[in-house]
């Protein structure tokens, strides 16, 4: 590398840093002291109960334990407790049962597995670009556990995904390959909060974002390389392995609105500028400077000499940044709440404004006063009385706006999977061989786009008469059905392992009266205790989240 | 346009996969709470239930692309004219075909697009177009004709999905309508897809759903939120289904269509559709392989004409014999034309500067011959025709306003691309 390019590598950096660190630097201090004096659930509550109140709602009171340890066992685990677990939690008279029981989980191995779940899915949805390659992400969600399981801050692992120079991080760029206008899509998105696609054909009807804004950001993505490392293994368990490259030279060619273009027409290149921000101060290459050609096959290149990933990354995690902490929290915020302070999540901009402005604000200021401390974050949400809300009443919406009472979300595929393990008595049960590919089918995408839950055709007629669903409830050795029917307690006691199991809470009376009756309407009981926890796999209480 | 590709991208669709059965079965819908499927086909009720009703579609799937210039906008003497002769129709002076003689006497219930002129020149793509009206590039999850027709149209407390498909047909999908308008996939014959067989006995399958739905009511005593509730109306729609699946069985009642129909798994599935259509489901697509004829175009669709013409003929007779046709939109399209030019494999290419679409029934005034192309078939020569304006006159004859608007997140989309005209001279 040349000397003097290094010189102004450094200088730049001091530069962005200077332009925009001091302040920020100053506002930490504060907030540090804040956030001291008042935790961070309190500050929720306060915010949402004031608005209650100036909406004139009524909200529900506190839910019930049962209700609570499902609902915090899905969140932070993606899963439910076991019968026994969940037996014990409910006798149990400590006030402090629910703290305790949540500083267990966020520090239960799988706490790490499920965050990584739900990001993966996030970066990568449900049908990612470039299957060959995203076929099989396990070396990617190998690299996100690692950050969750050492709790990494959030700006950092985020950052390392940008710079991409991690094994198994790759892969996010990878999807994209060659398609740096889809990553620009992606990653404003998820990381910066901003619908910026439909500027990619036309300046935005409605807010400021022109064409240039989002080419600009693509800028920082044209010059990647997706370097293909090889292979191991064949057909869906093929493992491809890449290695991101970045080049010295190489623009992006703007050719104006998509409709009135002519063909034949060049574009313009257009330099790299930060969303909203400023544009890119880089080092212009020499005149004579010829990029050397990249050959496919090619397996490592050398960095460039100056990199814009490395600025997208310092500018786009600092503390500073006008969107990326905000994103951030308000998507972690929607994790546990259902919904977004801005909803959706992905769209802040001046054509939807977040419900609870000043909230969000102290949110975001707390979390870049706690260095993006996730499990804290995590922590302080699920600790609110706000999260702890009933979820029952007669409101119908199932994201309530003022989260005035609990969220009512469909549980994921993956999680219907593990619960319908648990449930039916044997959480390491091995799925046949498609259940797995089933349930992402039938359980996968359960919204219309807007996050309103629908149900469908296709996902019943699965549940009411696939051999993959009826596998985890018919009785085999050792799981619940077999237990209950081995059992020689009173029916009463055994209908009651069968709702704690499946549906981790005590029947009503009604209810257990009617189980009861069933369950002795003929003298062999092995049919009837299969169809009884069919009925509760199959609720809608069963269903959600609530 | 490469030939080669082509050929292999479309061997994908001869054949009904397992994927693609499970694709389509992807599904939901509507239809009409109708008790009693064994006395009501055929029955006199029909005619007045399917006013009370209202409008329905069927949409003929040529997969493939099929050719106009051999079909419906023929140039005799025209070096691009290939070997097939005329017929002439019941409407004076416009001829097609020889292999067409029974449309040909059906010309009075159709109206012709002779001047389609669209965008999507290859299959992903075209098919994505031809059934959403968006391109595919735009890369929203813009849904297929059928989902909007189930959200329109279709009835939520219905026994039967709103949206049917059957053969190679679409690739979109409900998209941002949700899995609540999702195609059911079947195949041509009435088989039904995966999960729709019981493993049950019906007496403790019964059993089994009186304890849920008694568990149902409990639970919604004390929980309103609209999600628990979708939840519960799909679970009756899906045990709803099972109980009306006797009507997509056509054992019994195909030998004696099957001579108006054309004894062809194409033509079973026409009769199966105006069976459906009959009985409530809104939307149901039928896909014909495969037209894509890059070699050997005469021999294609001649033996695709001989399957297509007795089929099409036939539900059009028997539609307007069962007092269907005014209220059933038939739709005759596919994703591409041919070119006029022949290729040096006797084959015809992807051609989108001017083909053909015809429409009948439902809406449209037939005998109508609309647009033209110029005299070697080369491209529109009068009353271009675009994806969207083809889409606004289905939905006018529909009754579907063309710019119902929709939102994705924040962002505005209509039924239509902006511009979009419903061709008047085609709507009654």
């Amino acid at each position: 590398m040349m000397p003097n390019s290094n010189f102004l590598r450094i200088k730049l950096s001091c530069l962005l840093v200077l332009a925009c660190g001091t302040l920020s630097l100053a506002q930490v201090a504060i907030k540090q002291n804040k956030a001291e004096s008042t935790p961070l659930r309190q500050t929720i509550d306060k915010a949402v109960q004031e608005s209650w109140k100036k909406e004139k709602i009524k909200a529900e009171g506190k839910c019930d334990d049962s209700t609570f340890l499902r609902r915090i066992y899905l969140d932070l685990l993606g899963t439910i407790p076991s019968y026994d677990e969940a037996k014990k939690f409910l006798a149990d008279q400590d006030e402090k049962k629910r703290d305790k029981l949540i500083e267990r989980l966020l520090n239960d191995a799988q706490f790490p597995q499920h965050q990584t779940t739900l990001w993966d899915l996030t970066l990568f949805g449900r049908n990612p670009p470039n299957q060959d390659a995203t076929r099989n992400r396990t070396l990617f969600k190998q690299w996100l556990s690692e950050k969750f399981s050492k709790n990494e801050p959030f700006d950092l692992w985020v950052r390392d995904l940008i710079l991409a120079e991690q094994e198994g991080s790759e892969l996010y760029y990878a999807q994209f390959n060659n398609k740096p206008e889809d990553l620009t899509e992606s990653f404003s998105r998820i990381f910066l909060g901003t619908q910026i696609q439909c500027a990619r054909c036309h300046d935005h009807p409605f807010s400021e974002l022109l064409q240039k804004d989002f080419y600009g950001m693509t800028g920082f993505f044209v010059r990647l390389v997706v370097m293909d490392q090889g292979a191991s293994g064949t057909g869906e368990k093929q493992l491809k392995k890449f290695k991101i490259g970045e080049k010295n030279s190489g623009e992006v060619l703007f050719s104006g609105n998509q409709k009135e273009l002519k063909p034949g027409k060049n574009g313009e290149p257009i330099k790299p500028k930060f969303l909203s921000g400023a544009l890119l101060e880089e080092p212009s290459l020499p005149a004579d400077y010829k990029e050397p050609e990249f050959k496919s096959g090619t397996k490592t290149m050398p960095k460039p000499q100056f990199s814009r990933k490395e600025k997208l990354a310092q500018w786009a995690t600092a503390p500073s940044n006008p969107f990326f902490a905000k994103a951030s929290v308000n998507r972690i915020w929607s994790q546990f709440m259902g919904r977004g302070i801005v909803h959706p999540v992905d769209n802040f901009g001046t054509d939807n404004k977040p419900t609870l402005p000043d909230l969000l604000d102290n949110l975001t200021e707390q979390f870049i006063a706690h260095k993006f401390d996730t499990k804290w974050l995590i922590r302080e949400i699920v600790s609110s009385e706000t999260y702890q809300l009933g979820s029952k009443g007669e409101n119908k919406e199932s994201l309530p706006k003022h989260f005035e009472r609990a969220r009512i979300r469909p549980l994921s595929a993956e999680e219907i999977l593990t619960v319908m393990k648990v449930a039916g008595g044997d959480p390491e049960q091995k799925s046949e061989g498609s259940t797995g590919e089933y349930f992402r089918r039938y359980f996968g995408e359960p919204t219309n786009g807007l996050g309103d839950f629908q149900g469908s055709l296709s996902e019943h007629l699965f549940l009411n008469n696939s051999s993959n669903v009826r596998a985890f409830i018919s009785r085999k050795k050792g799981n619940l059905a077999d237990a209950i029917n081995l059992s020689k307690e009173p029916w009463d006691q055994r209908i009651d392992k069968m709702f704690l199991s499946v549906l981790t809470r005590y029947p009503k009376d009604s209810e257990r009266a009617k189980f009861a009756a069933y369950l002795q309407s003929e003298p062999k009981s092995e049919n009837l205790v299969e169809e009884a926890i069919w009925v509760l796999m199959n609720m809608s209480e069963f269903r959600f989240n609530h | 346009m490469n030939d080669q590709s082509n050929s292999s991208e479309c061997k994908k669709s001869e054949h009904f996969s397992r994927r693609t059965l499970l694709k389509g079965s992807l599904a939901t819908g509507a239809g009409a709470a109708i008790p009693n499927w064994g006395g009501l086909f055929h029955s006199q009720s029909i005619a007045s239930m399917a006013q009370k009703l209202g409008k329905r579609c069927i949409l003929l799937w040529m997969n493939g692309g099929a050719s106009q210039i051999d079909t419906f906008d023929m140039k005799p003497g025209k070096a691009t004219a290939g070997p097939f002769r005329e017929v002439q129709t019941k409407l004076p002076g416009y001829k097609v075909c020889e292999y067409l003689p029974k449309i040909a006497q059906q010309v009075d219930k159709l109206g012709i697009i002779r001047s389609m002129r669209t965008a999507s020149p290859d299959h992903p793509d075209g098919i994505y177009h031809m059934h959403t009206c968006y391109k595919q590039s735009e890369r929203m999850p813009h849904p297929e004709l059928g989902a909007m027709i189930a959200k329109y149209l279709g009835q939520t407390d219905a026994d039967l999905p709103s949206f049917v498909r059957m053969g190679p047909t679409g690739n979109a999908g409900s998209g941002y309508l949700g899995p609540r308008y999702e195609p059911f996939g079947i195949e041509r014959n009435g088989n039904m897809p995966y999960f729709t067989s019981p493993y049950l006995p019906a007496a403790n399958e019964s059993r089994r759903n009186d304890l849920l739905r008694f568990m149902e009511a409990e639970h919604k005593k004390e929980n309103s939120a609209d999600a628990y509730e979708s939840h519960r109306v799909a679970k009756e729609r899906a045990w709803r289904l099972l109980k009306a699946k006797s009507l997509f069985d056509t054992t019994k009642e195909w030998p004696k269509h099957q001579e108006l129909y054309g004894a062809s798994d194409f033509g079973r599935g026409c009769f199966l559709a105006r069976k459906l259509t009959e009985a409530g489901v809104h939307f149901v697509e039928i896909g014909q392989d495969n037209y894509d004829s890059h070699a050997d175009n005469f021999v294609c669709h001649k033996a695709n004409m001989q399957i297509l013409d007795p089929a099409w003929s036939g539900l059009l007779i028997d539609l307007e014999r069962t007092g269907q046709l005014q209220n059933t939109l038939v739709v005759w399209m596919g994703e591409v034309g041919r070119t006029p030019q022949i290729n040096n494999r006797a084959g015809r290419d992807h051609f989108i500067r001017g083909w053909t679409i015809v429409l009948a029934g439902g809406g449209i005034k037939g005998g109508v011959v609309y647009g033209s192309t110029d005299a070697d078939g080369r491209d529109v020569a009068t009353n271009p025709v675009s994806e969207g304006d083809l889409f606004a006159t289905i939905y006018t004859a529909l009754g579907v306003n063309p710019r119902t608007k929709h939102f994705v997140g924040t962002r505005p989309i209509w039924a239509t691309p902006e511009g979009s005209k419903p061709i008047k001279d085609l709507l009654l």
